[in-house]
């Protein structure tokens, strides 16, 4: 065989040889399971439609993140970031909606963190029944060495009403001040920490401007309507096995007294199913409000009520 | 000089500044004396005898089992037909009997010098082929497979989450003749591997468990209603045993209510010993789905290990329920002041660890409720730096095993007792380094997250007394 034979038997057999390695990753690469990736979940939020908005899906939209559920947007402010999303709402009814920290291309000088959580005012563990009352309850049971600078009170910023706390731990420098307001039954807080309290006044000053645009009108809420004597027709679930976990769950009641949706806070995939088919046979008296009918939204806890 | 020369050492004292300001884990600390200590109480024998049920655990929790109880030096009976280890402490050790998996030199109260595992494989002529992830400066490991396999692909339809033993009692010379490498054959794990259909647990050290084990639900639903509205994203949840629905509390997720149970199952599922709570002996998952165990070595009469009738005071008492009083009876590990970093460090640290929000999943204190078994047990403080509680840990800790109540990415708050000696962190001791094990926990769909940007927040320096703090425990 001539030179050129050789370099001709060697392309081939190293065509070959590669192409058989690479589909051989390639096949193997099909049978691996993914790396981080939650692939086997534990309880999980769902809802009986996947139109209506419900509080856990937020989106980062044009610089701001967007909650239509509770009609908000949040303009994230220069140089921040979300890095990671934050975990499925918890079976006590809280939300991580969003966390943000500095960029990597930001100054090192910048150092910090905001954080966005709702609290479900329907499941909280708290004795809480609005935004000041859980803030209150966070100052009562901070860390011990940290020190309030603004007692919780509640301020106007824009058109809405927020209550206020300021702390800080002054050995280490960092400062905590949190907004939280009132939607939908939940406590939503805005929760800014770093270092320099001024730069943290500023992210507060900018709640100002606070409300989605175009956002819809929400039904009302109210707690505790699903009891024994505003229910006409009720379905029981059926848990296919009794795992022993509390079962939040919000649904919305039309001015006919018929669920027009459901929310599974926190449930495994049967009780879900089970808690949906049931709700949906279930017939309200229709709520009035100044004489006439409207939708409202309330709470019902399944499961194991002594998860909480 | 040119200008290459000025830049070099400029570069270098960059350098030589970086390391200096950088925080570092100090590493385990090898101060203490205490660790496998007995309670205080327990110490001073009160009740009467009770000095003697836990040094008599520990000694049984020392055994080393074989198949049959013929090999010499052996004390223990009933191992396998598939086992992860030889005893207890094998693996749990380091720092002493009782605390979690040896480092690369062995725990102190073993005579080996490796990874313990690597001599189980082949111990009295056994013929396992070892793991590719079991390595001598490696932790001791459990395997468990994500899913079942469908024509040789993992199958999401099918999860699995079972421990599939390591190894086998073929070949040995106290394994039956017909108990063969080809009748009883190892896992594929260099399949599971490839597939990334596997994961790993190293062993929970159970220091301070009789504490853990005593501590009133009334006490761990109020100090859950006291985190609610925490300013850093946390909220869990409590894995329930299945039958009474109780809160569970031990093991990595939860999954075990009380030290009996958990000594029970190790037993049988870590060791292959059959007992008076596991009665039977246990197939890999995937053989308990098709016909069991091979007939073939399935050696003794079950259960392996019983109450022994023919014996008096300690001796009538099986080797769960001492495991389990062993455990109930030790103490935690008594933290240092000073080492390392000093006392004001260890002191700032433990201040920022509270105010950062470390300690809302890793609570600092808990009491116990009134206890019948020994006056350290009762109404007493036990500082385990955990609320038990079951935590999102996000997709970079996730191990898609799901147990009880527990999802794939959810784990009760490690406690932290003892931290400072441990040369494994994380469920699946993939890490040394505490700096690594800090920023492990913030990924996608974590809880910790906030936590762990406050703790980026932070100084060099204070970062530092963090660290010290936690090896101090």
């Amino acid at each position: 065989m001539g030179r050129n034979g050789s370099l001709l038997l060697l392309a081939f057999l190293y065509t070959f040889l590669f192409g058989a390695t690479s589909a051989l990753a390639q096949r193997a690469g099909s049978k691996a399971l993914p790396r981080g990736v939650i692939l086997v979940k534990g309880a999980t939020p769902s809802a009986s439609d996947a139109t209506t908005p419900v509080p856990e899906a937020t989106a980062i939209t044009a610089g701001r993140i967007e909650s239509r559920y509770f009609g908000i947007a949040y303009r994230i402010p220069a140089g921040w970031t979300e890095q990671v999303k934050g975990p499925p709402p918890s079976d006590s009814g809280n939300y991580v909606l969003a966390l943000l920290v500095p960029s990597d291309t930001m100054s090192k000088s910048v150092r910090g963190s905001i954080l966005i959580q709702a609290q479900d005012l329907f499941f909280t563990a708290a004795p809480a029944a609005n935004a000041l009352q859980l803030v209150s309850y966070v100052r009562d049971h901070l860390p011990p060495g940290q020190q309030v600078l603004r007692a919780p009170a509640e301020v106007k910023l824009g058109d809405r009403t927020f209550a206020r706390l300021d702390y800080a731990a002054p050995d280490i420098g960092l400062h905590w001040h949190i907004a939280a307001t009132d939607i939908r039954c939940h406590t939503v807080q805005f929760i800014f920490s770093g270092p320099d309290p001024e730069i943290l006044d500023g992210m507060i000053a900018n709640l100002s401007s606070l409300d989605l645009p175009g956002g819809g009108r929400a039904p009302l809420c109210v707690a505790g309507y699903a009891a024994p004597e505003n229910v006409i027709e009720r379905v029981d679930p059926v848990f296919p096995t009794h795992r022993f976990n509390p079962v939040p769950t919000r649904i919305i009641i039309d001015r006919q007294g018929r669920v027009k949706h459901v929310h599974v806070i926190s449930a495994f995939p049967e009780q879900s199913a089970a808690v949906v088919a049931a709700l949906m046979k279930w017939r309200f008296k229709p709520y009035r409000r100044n004489g006439k009918p409207v939708e409202i939204e309330t709470g019902i806890l399944f499961g194991s009520g002594n998860g909480r | 000089m040119t200008k290459r020369l000025v830049l070099v050492p400029l570069a270098l004292a960059l350098v030589s500044a970086v390391s200096l300001f950088a925080q570092t884990d100090p590493g385990p600390r090898t101060d203490s004396t205490d660790s496998g200590d007995p309670l205080p109480s327990v110490a001073a024998n009160v009740p009467t005898t009770i000095l003697d049920f836990f040094n008599d655990g520990k000694a049984r929790f020392e055994e080393i089992d074989s198949v049959t109880g013929s090999i010499p030096g052996e004390a223990g009976f009933g191992l396998g037909p598939r086992f992860n280890s030889r005893g207890c402490a094998r693996c749990h050790s380091m720092p002493a009997t009782g605390g979690s998996s040896p480092g690369p030199t062995g725990g102190p109260d073993l005579s080996v010098s490796e990874n313990p595992q690597i001599e189980d494989a082949s111990a009295h002529g056994a013929t396992n082929t070892l793991p590719s992830f079991i390595t001598s400066d490696g932790p001791v490991r459990e395997a468990r497979f994500i899913f079942f396999l469908t024509a040789g692909v993992p199958d999401s339809s099918k999860p699995d989450g079972g421990v599939h033993d390591l190894f086998t009692i073929a070949g040995r010379t106290d394994a039956p003749s017909g108990c063969t490498g080809s009748v009883l054959s190892q896992p594929d794990f260099a399949t599971a591997v490839s597939q990334n259909n596997i994961i790993f647990r190293i062993p929970t050290p159970v220091f301070g468990a009789g504490l853990i084990e005593n501590i009133d639900e009334t006490t761990l639903l109020t100090n859950r209603a006291a985190q609610t509205g925490n300013p850093y994203g946390i909220s869990g949840t409590f894995n329930r045993n299945g039958n009474d629905g109780t809160i569970s509390r031990f093991g990595w997720k939860a999954q075990n209510k009380s030290l009996e149970i958990f000594a029970g199952e190790a037993y049988n599922v870590e060791m292959g010993v059959s007992n008076e709570l596991f009665t039977q002996e246990r197939p890999n998952p995937d053989e308990e789905q098709a016909s069991g165990l091979p007939s073939a070595c399935k050696v003794n009469p079950t259960p392996e290990d019983h109450t022994n009738f023919n014996t008096t005071a300690i001796g009538t008492v099986s080797d769960s329920v001492q495991f389990a009083m062993f455990m109930r009876l030790l103490a935690p590990p008594t933290p240092s002041s000073t080492i390392p970093g000093g006392f004001t460090s260890i002191r700032n640290g433990a201040g920022v660890f509270q105010s950062i929000g470390c300690a809302v999943c890793h609570t600092v204190q808990l009491t116990t409720t009134a206890s019948r078994i020994t006056s350290s047990l009762d109404n007493a403080t036990a500082s385990l730096f955990s609320d038990l509680e079951l935590h999102h840990m996000g997709t970079g800790l996730a191990d898609n095993v799901s147990q009880g109540t527990a999802g794939g990415d959810q784990f009760r708050t490690a406690p932290l007792w003892g931290l400072g000696q441990r040369v494994f962190f994380l469920h699946d001791g993939r890490t040394s380094d505490l700096m690594s094990a800090i920023a492990a926990h913030s990924s996608s769909g974590s809880e910790a997250s906030a936590t762990v940007a406050n703790f980026n927040a932070l100084s060099s320096t204070t970062q530092q007394n963090v660290l010290n703090f936690l090896r101090s425990l």
